[in-house]
């Protein structure tokens, strides 16, 4: 009897997710999805606010990456007031990007330990009573206990600068509202208190050896796993073309590298992409729109961003890059499964950089605020841990916001997650006579590699689950599996 | 931490002040910053997170206070916390029982838990306590404060 598969809800990702696969009386798979099913309309109800209110509001999108969508709106919200990124003054530009180094590191650090590895440590047929960052803690406590301390540098880095490990407040329209003390700074250098950055880079690097260790063993499995052709696209500095998470030209490539959007400024983004819809998912579908729906998908987040970039500025990462990137010969890599190591290639990155800034002198600065011309349109884009974060805000002369357009990384990466959950109902699931709960656990892997946050791709609230169903040719649901 | 910091007690007031009463935790934290009880560390919380294991090892005693769905007597409920490994693995937000159970595994450390969970009636978007949960608070803060706080702290 043909039947449905329903995934609901997806576990392990951040929001709410159900998954449905169609199958035919033969358990031959005829279609898969990947639904969002919650809704929350931030971009409406933030209309009528005042603009100088919106880095605030908007972060309440998530209470992951907060920070991320704080720094897009504050990058928007700086052109409102007549400033472009490079107007502001260098020691607000690098408290901002301290910030944003810390956020991208406990994020990572959040979705590698707590998310991830219970799948590669475990096993993705291990029982779901394992498959989780418990089993990880209890099984595994040094790497857990490394885990904990590099998310909570992470975390302690935000405290630090914006008041609040989560929803705290720094960048204010034209700079930051205060400066990094030297007792701040210290606190991150001296070990005291807490393991030093220098304990972040060393441990950075660990978990790369593990990751690398980890592939040369299962390499035949994360080198066909999930594997399809996709549109790659993020951030690149402006000068060197370099890996770039804070202010940057979009690029993108399709799957073999051909360049198909050439460092455009990021404050032009209209021009290139349009969004599509589906009546089945609340999230969007972008595209750029020279190549169409069909073609104009990318991938967006680390897997992307380490693909499309010419280099990284901080040695051990860029010696890890060329690693990564000796695995493909150099050429775009479209195994999905890659997205963890160059997630933790991007966790060295932050923490080289935030070393970085902690010696330049420049973040102890009172040098904060500047001020321009009023502006009505504002446009922030940045790379958020999970892929480039687009705030676009218009207001109108009294000063209240009139319109605004949120393109979250999740977002970006909506078609990809479908083509991962079409790959494995098609070389997984296909004609299987038994759906064994590892392999419906492999569709979340597909879909976990991009470390989705849900709740930002819809602006929703909620508790986060995932769910995946099993449909007959008729409709009828044959089998349902919740986490 | 110093070494007198140790014997210390920490209270989490989990919730989110945005969906009313699920602020139950939030507000009973804030009623007890205003009393300035000596050697008590609060923390507030949307969930709690593996991270916190790390945080209740370095203390004797912890006390979580989270709004609670179902009916109690008297509006609220002071019980021991015990450790468990139980875990919903949909999400990377711990139980009470699952922080304890962690900090005992991979910290050797088990600080007297419990946990006070006060009864709330409406979750919506939207600030405020409703007048019922307000009263529940107020009891469970004069409860928690004669009969735990003053007298150990």
């Amino acid at each position: 009897m043909s039947q449905k598969l329903v995934i609901d809800p997806v576990t392990r990702v951040e929001g709410h997710g159900k998954v449905t696969i169609h199958l035919d009386e033969n358990n031959k798979v005829v279609d898969s999805f990947f639904h969002i099913v919650e809704f929350r309309g931030f971009e409406r109800f933030i209309q009528g606010h005042p603009y100088w209110e919106a880095p605030v509001m908007v972060q309440r999108l998530c209470g992951i990456c907060p920070v991320s969508h704080h720094l897009a709106a504050a990058k928007a919200i700086d052109q409102i007031v007549g400033l472009n990124p490079e107007d502001l003054s260098l020691p607000a530009q690098k408290i901002r990007k301290l910030l944003h180094f810390g956020q991208m590191f406990q994020s990572h650090a959040l979705h590698f330990f707590y998310l991830a590895s219970p799948d590669l440590l475990f096993g993705v047929d291990a029982p779901p009573s394992k498959r989780n960052v418990v089993g990880v803690a209890i099984e595994h406590p040094e790497l857990a206990k490394k885990g904990i301390l590099m998310r909570k540098f992470g975390q302690e880095l935000i405290r630090t600068i914006a008041g609040k490990r989560i929803h705290g407040i720094s960048a204010i329209p034209g700079g930051v509202h205060k400066k990094v003390t030297v007792k701040d700074r210290d606190y991150f250098l001296d070990s005291k208190e807490i393991p030093s950055i220098d304990a972040m880079i060393n441990w950075a690097k660990e978990i790369i050896d593990f990751m690398k260790n980890y592939h040369e063993i299962h390499h035949q499995w994360l080198d066909t796993f999930a594997v399809y052709p996709s549109g790659h696209l993020g951030l690149v500095n402006k000068k060197n073309g370099f890996l770039e998470l804070y202010d940057g030209n979009l690029r993108a490539t399709d799957f073999e590298g051909n360049i198909t959007l050439n460092d455009v400024p990021d404050v032009d983004y209209l021009h290139y992409f349009k969004e599509g819809v589906e009546k089945w998912s609340y999230l969007k579908f972008p595209y750029l729109s020279h190549l169409g729906r069909e073609k104009g998908w990318n991938r967006v987040g680390p897997l992307a961003r380490i693909n499309i970039c010419d280099g990284i500025e901080t040695p051990l990462a860029e010696k890890e890059r060329l690693i990564f990137k000796s695995r493909t010969q150099g050429k775009i890599n479209n195994k999905t499964m890659y997205s963890h190591w160059a997630r933790l290639i991007e966790m060295l990155y932050c923490a080289e950089m935030m070393k970085k800034l902690f010696h330049d002198d420049a973040i102890l600065s009172n040098d904060l605020l500047r001020k321009g011309t009023r502006r009505n349109e504002g446009i922030g884009i940045i790379e958020a841990p999970r892929g480039t974060l687009i705030h676009h805000y218009e207001v109108d002369d009294k000063d209240r916001i009139t319109r605004c357009n949120l393109i979250v990384s999740t977002t970006h990466n909506n078609e990809p997650m479908n083509q991962a959950v079409k790959w494995v109902a098609n070389n997984v699931i296909n004609g299987k006579a038994e759906i064994t709960e590892g392999m419906l656990n492999q569709v979340e892997v597909a879909i976990r590699a991009y470390d989705p946050c849900l709740s930002c791709a819809t602006h929703a609230l909620g508790e986060m689950p995932l769910q995946i169903s099993l449909i007959d040719h008729q409709g009828n649901l044959i089998d349902e599996r919740n986490r | 931490m110093n070494e007198t910091d140790k014997y210390n007690c920490l209270i989490f007031g989990i919730g989110n002040s945005g969906r009313q009463d699920d602020g139950l935790g939030w507000a009973f934290l804030e009623a007890l910053e205003s009393n300035l009880f000596k050697n008590i560390h609060l923390e507030y919380r949307f969930q709690l997170q593996i991270e916190d294991a790390e945080l209740i090892s370095k203390y004797n005693k912890v006390i979580f206070v989270d709004a609670f769905k179902k009916e109690l007597i008297n509006g609220f409920k002071y019980e021991t916390c015990q450790s468990s490994n139980t875990y919903s693995f949909s999400t990377h937000a711990l139980v009470p029982e699952t922080v304890l159970y962690l900090s005992e595994n991979l910290y050797h450390r088990t600080p007297k838990a419990h946990i006070l969970a006060i009864q709330g009636y409406e979750w919506e978007l939207q600030n405020g306590l409703t007048s019922q949960a307000t009263e529940n608070l107020k009891n469970a803060l004069s409860f928690l404060k004669n009969t735990v706080l003053l007298k150990e702290f």
